[in-house]
C-alpha cells in the first residue's frame, strides 16, 4: 500500500567535480546516498551508472536528462552545475510524483542551506546528510496518501473552524507586516496551515522547521514572559523570485473550502483586508492570481529590495512575455525574444547579472513549452521558479527545454549556482501548538524594537487564536456518505476531501490509487479535462479545470458494468451526481 | 498558600469600541494604538503582578464586543474569577448595555452566586471632553447593582488603568479569603481527615 505513494527507494547526490580523473574513486563524489545502509561497493555501482547514462543521454540528446525508467525503478534526475541528484521511486509512482519529490527536496534544502556548494563547503558531509535525511523524511510523512498524490498544504479542516478565526489569523499576519522588515508569513496550528500569505512551495517549506521544532519541543511554551522564551530564528534562502513574490502585493490565501471565504472577508471587519484586492475570489481565471505578483517585478536588484511594491511596469516587461498563456499559445518564439530579452538586459547593466540566471529561467521554460497547451493549471507553481515537471510529459520533447541549458553551453552552467539565493530569516513565534512564522530581513534579529512590536502586537491575538483553535472539537465528524471525493485546489494547493485522515484506510484505498492515477493523467494531458476510471467493483469521475481537480466515487449500487459501452451503465451518471453531491461541500462543478 | 491563587482569570467585558483591547494593551504593555482592529472572538495576556504582598499571574481576557461575535466569545466566561464591565463615558448606549453584558456573563460563565461574584465598572475614555454619562449616574448604577466599585479610566492616557486591575485583583483575593473562612465550617469532616494524615507523615 505504501509503496503506490512515492516512497523513495533511492536518493543520492552526486559531485561530478570530485571525480575528474580515471583514477579517481566514484564514491569521492558521493556526497549523500539514502538508504544510508547501502554497501558502498552499490552506492558506486548506482552513482556511476546513473551518472554515465546521464551525461551519455544528455550528449546525445543535447539536453538534460529528466527521467531515466528502470525495470523496477524509476528516477528522476537533476542535474546542476557539477552536481547531479537522482531519486529511485517503484516503478508504480508516477513520473509526475517521481519529479515533483525531487525538486521539493532539492529546493527544501537550498531554503534551509543555501547553494549547495557552499553548504558542502561550510558545513561536515555528516551534518548535511543528517538534513538530506530529515528532508526526505519530511516529504513522505503525513497522514493521508491523497496529501502526497498532490503534494498539496496540510491545512486545517475547515469545515470545523469559524471563518472568523481564519479571518483573526489573516489580521495577525498583516499586523506583523505593518513592520516594514516583516514580508509574509503563515500560522500553523499542530503542524497544518491555518492562515498564510506566502505562496504554497514557501509555506511547505516553512512547515519543516516548524514540525521540526514541535517534534523537539512538545510541551507547551510559557507566553507569559519577554520575547526570546517562545520565539526561535532560523536563517533561511529565497530564490529571487520567491523574493519577489513576497514583496509584491500581499496575497492572501487563508485556508478554507472553496467559495466559502469570500463573504467573512468582504465585511468591514478589517480595514486593510478590504483595501486588499481579494484574487482568490476569482480562481477560475489562471493568469489573476499571479499577474498582480509578477508586476511589481524588474531586474533592478535595488527595486528588488525596495519594500514598496511598484505597480507600474510600462510597456512589455519580462513578466508580460512570462506569464503563462491560457490559450497554451506560449510558442518558443515567445521564449527567445525573452531570453533575448533578458541577454540585453545583463549584458546592459552588469549587477543586473544576478537576475537572470538558471533557476529563474527554468520557471519560463517551463511555462513556455511548446508542444502542448502548459502553463495553465499550475500556473502558480511556475511563479515559484522552481523546476518542478508539473505538466507535460517528463519525458520526451517537452522536457529539452527544462531546468538547465544544453550542455553545450555549459559555460551557461555555472551560472545556474551564481543564481542568487537571498538570505532571509525565519521568525518563529510558539503559543503552544499555534505557531506563528514570518520571513524577515535578517537585521531584523538585531533591531529590538522591530521585533518587541511585532511580538507585542501578536501575542494577544495568538494566545486568543491558540485558544479558540485548542477548543474547537475535532470530533463531529458527519458521517462519510455514500460517496467519497478529493478537491484540489491548484493555485492554493490545498485539498478538501471528506476521506477521513486515518492513513491508508483500506476502503478508500481503490480511490486514492485511482485518485493518484487520474491526477497523473491530467498531468500529463493538458487538453484531459473529464476522465472515469474504472475497476470491476468501482468506478472513479474525475473532473479538472485550470484552478482546481476534483475526484469522486459512488459507493454502493449495483455497478451495472457489462464491459460493453451500455447507456444505463452507472459510471455515466457519475458526473451529475458529483455535481450535486459536492455542492455541499462547496465545491462547484457547474 | 499563594500558589493556589497564583493564577487569575480576569475578563473584559462590554461594547464594541469602548476600548477593552486598549484597556489591555496599555495595562500590559503599556502602549497605546488608536488604530486597532476590532478583536475577534477572544485574547489574552498574562501580567504577574504583587498586590497587599501576595504574587499573583493575571490573565487578562480581552473579548470581541460586537453582537456577532457572540458565539465565539461566550465559550471563554468560564472560569472567570473577575469581570470588568466596562463602557464609554462617550456613549450612553454602551453604558445602557452594561446589564445585559452583567446578565450574559453570569448566564455563560455559569455563575453560582450572582450577587457574590466580583464586578468591577470601568468607564473608559474620560480623556474625550464630549461626556454622554456623568459620573454621578454611573456610580449610582454600580450601587443600584450589587455596590460595584467604579474607576473612571483612559486607556489614552493610562488614567487609572492599573488601579482598576488592582482593585480587581484585591476583589478575587477578598472573595477567596472569605470562601476559605467558610471551608471548614461547611465541610468539616472531609477535611479533617487529610489534615490529620499529612501532620502524622511529617
Amino acid at each position: 500500500m505504501a509503496e503506490l505513494m512515492a516512497r523513495c527507494s533511492y536518493f543520492f547526490l552526486y559531485d561530478g567535480s570530485k571525480v575528474r580523473g580515471e583514477g579517481d574513486a566514484t564514491r569521492e563524489g558521493i556526497c549523500y546516498f539514502y538508504p544510508e545502509e547501502t554497501p558502498l561497493d552499490k552506492q558506486e555501482l548506482l552513482c556511476g551508472q546513473l551518472a554515465g547514462v546521464g551525461r551519455c543521454v544528455s550528449e546525445l540528446s543535447s539536453s538534460p536528462v529528466r527521467v531515466i525508467r528502470l525495470h523496477h525503478n524509476k528516477f528522476a534526475i537533476r542535474m546542476r552545475d557539477d552536481f547531479l541528484w537522482a531519486l529511485g521511486c517503484p516503478v508504480e509512482v508516477s513520473i509526475v510524483r517521481v519529479c515533483e519529490l525531487l525538486d521539493q527536496l532539492i529546493n527544501l534544502y537550498c531554503f534551509y542551506n543555501g547553494s549547495v556548494r557552499q553548504s558542502y563547503q561550510l558545513s561536515s558531509q555528516e551534518a548535511l546528510a543528517a538534513r538530506w535525511a530529515r528532508y526526505l523524511s519530511h516529504l513522505q510523512s503525513g497522514s493521508s496518501e491523497l496529501y502526497h498524490v498532490f503534494s498539496c498544504l496540510r491545512t486545517i479542516d475547515s469545515t470545523n473552524v469559524d471563518p472568523l478565526l481564519l479571518l483573526k489569523a489573516a489580521l495577525i499576519l498583516q499586523a506583523c507586516q505593518r513592520c516594514p522588515l516583516v514580508l509574509a508569513g503563515c500560522i500553523l496550528f499542530r503542524g497544518r496551515v491555518v492562515s498564510t500569505q506566502m505562496s504554497p512551495e514557501v509555506t511547505m517549506k516553512v512547515m519543516v522547521h516548524e514540525s521540526d521544532t514541535y517534534t523537539k519541543r512538545p510541551n507547551g511554551q510559557n507566553t507569559c514572559s519577554s520575547v526570546g522564551s517562545a520565539v526561535s530564528s532560523t536563517s533561511v534562502f529565497l530564490t529571487l523570485s520567491e523574493l519577489q513574490d513576497l514583496q509584491s502585493a500581499p496575497v492572501f490565501s487563508s485556508y478554507s473550502t472553496p467559495h466559502k471565504e469570500a463573504p467573512p472577508k468582504k465585511t468591514r471587519l478589517s480595514r486593510t483586508l478590504s483595501d486588499t484586492p481579494s484574487t482568490e475570489s476569482e480562481p477560475s481565471d489562471p493568469c489573476s492570481p499571479q499577474s498582480p505578483q509578477k508586476v511589481s517585478f524588474s531586474p533592478h536588484l535595488s527595486d528588488v529590495f525596495s519594500p514598496v511594491p511598484s505597480h507600474s511596469t510600462p510597456g512589455p516587461s519580462p513578466q508580460s512575455l512570462r506569464s503563462p498563456c491560457p490559450n497554451g499559445k506560449c510558442s518558443h518564439e515567445a521564449e527567445e525574444e525573452e531570453s533575448f530579452y533578458h541577454s540585453f538586459h545583463n549584458s546592459d547593466v552588469g549587477s543586473r547579472q544576478k537576475h537572470s540566471s538558471g533557476l529563474d529561467d527554468s520557471s519560463h521554460l517551463n511555462g513556455g513549452d511548446g508542444d502542448a497547451a502548459c502553463g495553465t493549471v499550475f500556473a502558480d507553481k511556475m511563479v515559484e521558479g522552481d523546476s518542478r515537471v508539473c505538466c507535460g510529459s517528463a519525458v520526451g520533447h517537452g522536457a529539452e527545454m527544462r531546468d538547465a541549458p544544453p550542455p553545450s553551453l555549459s559555460g551557461g552552467f555555472s551560472k545556474v549556482e551564481e543564481n542568487p539565493l537571498i538570505p532571509m530569516t525565519l521568525y518563529i513565534h510558539r503559543v503552544k501548538g499555534l505557531v506563528l512564522a514570518l520571513l524577515v530581513e535578517p537585521h531584523f534579529l538585531k533591531d529590538t524594537v522591530s521585533m518587541e512590536e511585532v511580538y507585542h502586537s501578536s501575542l494577544a491575538s495568538l494566545n486568543g487564536l491558540e485558544a479558540h483553535l485548542r477548543s474547537i472539537s475535532p470530533g463531529l465528524q458527519v458521517p462519510p456518505g455514500p460517496y467519497v471525493f478529493a478537491h484540489f485546489d491548484c493555485i492554493q494547493s490545498t485539498l478538501t476531501t471528506n476521506l477521513s485522515g486515518r492513513p491508508g484506510g483500506a476502503p478508500e484505498h481503490p480511490f486514492v490509487r485511482a485518485t493518484s492515477l487520474l491526477h497523473s493523467h491530467f498531468c500529463n494531458t493538458e487538453t484531459l479535462q473529464e476522465a472515469i476510471i474504472r475497476s470491476a467493483g468501482a468506478a472513479v469521475y474525475g473532473t479538472r479545470s485550470v484552478a482546481q481537480e476534483t475526484y469522486f466515487q459512488q459507493h454502493g449500487g449495483s455497478l451495472r458494468n457489462s464491459g460493453i459501452p451500455n447507456h444505463q451503465d452507472s459510471a455515466f451518471s457519475l458526473p451529475s451526481k458529483a455535481r450535486h453531491r459536492l455542492l455541499k461541500h462547496g465545491v462547484n462543478l457547474l | 498558600m499563594t500558589t493556589k491563587t497564583s493564577l487569575l482569570k480576569v475578563i473584559l467585558l462590554g461594547d464594541g469600541g469602548v476600548g477593552k483591547s486598549s484597556i489591555m494593551n496599555r495595562y500590559v504593555t503599556n502602549k497605546f494604538d488608536a488604530h486597532l482592529f476590532h478583536t475577534i472572538g477572544v485574547e489574552f495576556l498574562n501580567k504577574d503582578l504583587e498586590v497587599d504582598g501576595r504574587q499573583v499571574t493575571l490573565q487578562i481576557w480581552d473579548t470581541a464586543g460586537q453582537e456577532r461575535f457572540r458565539s465565539l466569545r461566550t465559550p471563554f466566561y468560564r472560569g472567570s474569577d473577575c469581570c470588568l464591565l466596562t463602557f464609554s463615558v462617550d456613549d450612553n448606549q454602551s453604558f445602557l448595555n452594561l446589564g445585559n453584558w452583567k446578565k450574559e456573563f453570569i448566564y455563560y460563565a455559569d455563575v453560582k452566586e450572582p450577587e457574590k461574584f466580583p464586578f468591577v465598572v470601568l468607564g473608559n475614555k474620560v480623556d474625550v471632553t464630549e461626556r454622554q454619562v456623568s459620573s454621578e449616574e454611573a456610580q449610582q448604577w454600580c450601587q443600584e447593582n450589587g455596590d460595584y466599585p467604579y474607576y473612571e479610566t483612559s486607556a489614552k492616557d493610562a488614567t487609572n488603568v492599573a488601579v482598576a486591575f488592582e482593585e480587581a485583583v484585591r476583589r478575587v483575593l477578598a472573595m477567596e479569603e472569605r470562601t476559605d473562612h467558610l471551608i471548614p465550617t461547611d465541610t468539616v469532616k472531609l477535611h479533617r481527615k487529610p489534615r490529620s494524615a499529612a501532620t502524622c507523615c511529617s
